[in-house]
């Protein structure tokens, strides 16, 4: 289950960003926050080492449709 | 007189090269049907008049002196005001760039202005692109020519209307997360998302470098397909733009779809449909058993990662892009944008970097196991017809961000793999709201596409069918 809280969010906000966060405004970002984190945690693990962002423009190329070729 | 705005791209094409009918005497209807509507629908937000005549005028001199011209020569368009236009105003539907000038014109635009196409002024759109209802706190709100009660659609709120109301033949949008695709749905038009790099991004305005695609939204599907036809293919001032030929897409429509495969996800897709979507999808599915279409089963992967790991790297994207005025300048932003976009302030680099290499797993994965099954897969565009307003919560709060993941849930997954994705309307539900399908297929596939949702179209009629508002 995700850690995150919004004394957490408000701290980023302040130390990392430079403003500072209502309550209310906080609360509504950690509850969007948290199931994101869950998310990026369960397939963070299906990362190989040697991969990197840029994979995905050679595979759009190399799985596309034929009729784009020439 | 006969009304020309009710006509197609093509058709209409075909009769300014014929000289039956003059460019100029159709942007003038267009700008009358847009002053007539513009209290009722506030598509636009800037309606350039002198200079869309002006180009009209230029256009029937150069037919009249059996000068060349292209295929979109006197076709009055208008677009998302956020296609940046040398030293014009593109607010990008908000307040922070309401008095921005381009300091470039972007790639589309200059394409379309080469094939002829005039360009009748920038369109209303949820501010920064950020939103799937068609709301905008600075602009005013857009509304649904079926219905004013309902939403549009967002982000590309705009351009959906005013092509659904024979206002424009068609207009750009932009797609992050289904932004084309849902104001299509919504009015009954037809919107194509292409695949991700097929499409120039220089000149639009950025919300995710990694998700943002611009496309067509028009009354039919072989409009959609001549208009792509102009503005895909490579361009040195965007270095991710494929090298790829562009096929003939028009061409691609005339095509045969007998024996072609349809998937039907057995997953995810078909989840929560609202009656007469389920219904309407049923019928659609019929339709295309009728031109010989073989229907298949397929199980999708899941989506459930997808949607937030998509949701995870926009955000950081795009508060990226815009840290700077979320800090100087909070209150000029709408909440429900602010919201969505300062989320991404509070993620680590890692999340972000994590959800774009995953990207290729999760798309060698969808092509494996789908399109080895299939040409394509029908799904409906959205799980509901076009809410109203009032039921909405349009303020940021707590129900927003499932309000926004339920609209989307379609397009989403879609826009997180890159992969082409053609919205048709496929009918009305019991308010008279429309419903539309989405056809999806592998990298670069838009050629089929188009060849499956021609040939439904040419089988039925409800892209010719007009909102009371304009008769």
């Amino acid at each position: 289950m995700s850690g995150i809280t919004s004394e957490f969010v408000k701290t980023i906000a302040s130390i990392w960003h430079r403003f500072s966060l209502e309550n209310e405004e906080a609360d509504t970002l950690t509850n969007m926050l948290a199931p994101m984190d869950d998310a990026g945690e369960e397939v963070s693990s299906s990362i190989m080492f040697d991969l990197e962002p840029s994979d995905y423009n050679r595979a759009l190329e190399e799985l596309g449709d034929e009729e784009g070729l020439g | 007189m006969m009304d020309y705005l009710n006509l197609d791209i093509c058709k209409t094409s075909d009769l300014v090269l014929s000289g039956e009918l003059s460019a100029t005497e159709l942007t003038k209807a267009s700008i009358d049907r847009a002053e007539a509507l513009q209290q009722k629908l506030n598509s636009f937000i800037s309606l350039e008049k002198d200079e869309a005549l002006e180009a009209a005028e230029k256009i029937d001199k150069r037919l009249r002196k059996g000068e060349g011209v292209g295929s979109l020569a006197g076709i009055p368009l208008a677009h998302k005001d956020m296609f940046y236009r040398l030293g014009k105003i593109t607010t990008c539907g908000s307040k922070i760039r309401s008095k921005f000038k381009g300091d470039r014109t972007s790639t589309v635009l200059s394409r379309l202005e080469k094939a002829g196409a005039l360009y009748l002024g920038g369109l209303n759109m949820s501010e920064f692109a950020v939103g799937p209802i068609g709301n905008n706190v600075h602009y005013g709100d857009c509304f649904n020519p079926w219905n004013q009660e309902h939403t549009p659609g967002g982000s590309s709120s705009g351009s959906g209307v005013a092509v659904a109301s024979r206002t424009v033949y068609g207009a750009l949008g932009s797609d992050t997360g289904g932004s084309i695709r849902i104001p299509s749905a919504m009015c009954g038009v037809v919107g194509i998302k292409p695949t991700q790099t097929r499409v120039s991004r220089f000149g639009l305005m950025p919300l995710s470098f990694s998700f943002d695609c611009s496309g067509p939204l028009t009354r039919t599907v072989r409009d959609a397909a001549r208009i792509l036809h102009v503005i895909a293919g490579h361009d040195p001032e965007d270095s991710t733009s494929s090298r790829r030929k562009v096929p003939d897409y028009e061409a691609e429509c005339d095509k045969k779809v007998a024996f072609m495969r349809l998937g039907i996800p057995s997953n995810y897709f078909y989840d929560d449909l609202e009656t007469d979507v389920d219904r309407l999808l049923k019928d659609t599915r019929k339709i295309f058993k009728g031109l010989k279409v073989e229907i298949v089963s397929v199980d999708v992967p899941s989506h459930d990662h997808i949607n937030l790991i998509w949701a995870a790297a926009l955000a950081a994207e795009a508060s990226t892009i815009h840290r700077k005025w979320l800090r100087d300048r909070p209150d000029d932003y709408g909440p429900m944008v602010k919201r969505r976009i300062e989320f991404g302030l509070y993620q680590p680099a890692t999340r972000y970097l994590e959800a774009l290499t995953l990207r290729e797993k999760y798309l060698r994965a969808y092509c494996d196991t789908v399109f080895s099954k299939c040409d394509a897969l029908l799904t409906p565009t959205m799980p509901v017809v076009a809410p109203r307003y009032k039921d909405l919560d349009v303020g940021g709060g707590e129900s927003m961000p499932e309000l926004v993941l339920m609209l989307s849930r379609n397009t989403r997954p879609i826009s997180y793999l890159g992969l082409p994705a053609l919205s048709v309307p496929c009918g009305f539900g019991a308010k008279g709201l429309p419903a539309a399908f989405q056809l999806i297929g592998r990298p670069f596939s838009e050629g089929k596409l188009f060849r499956l949702g021609n040939a439904y179209q040419e089988v039925t009629d409800w892209h010719n069918t007009i909102p009371k508002i304009v008769e």
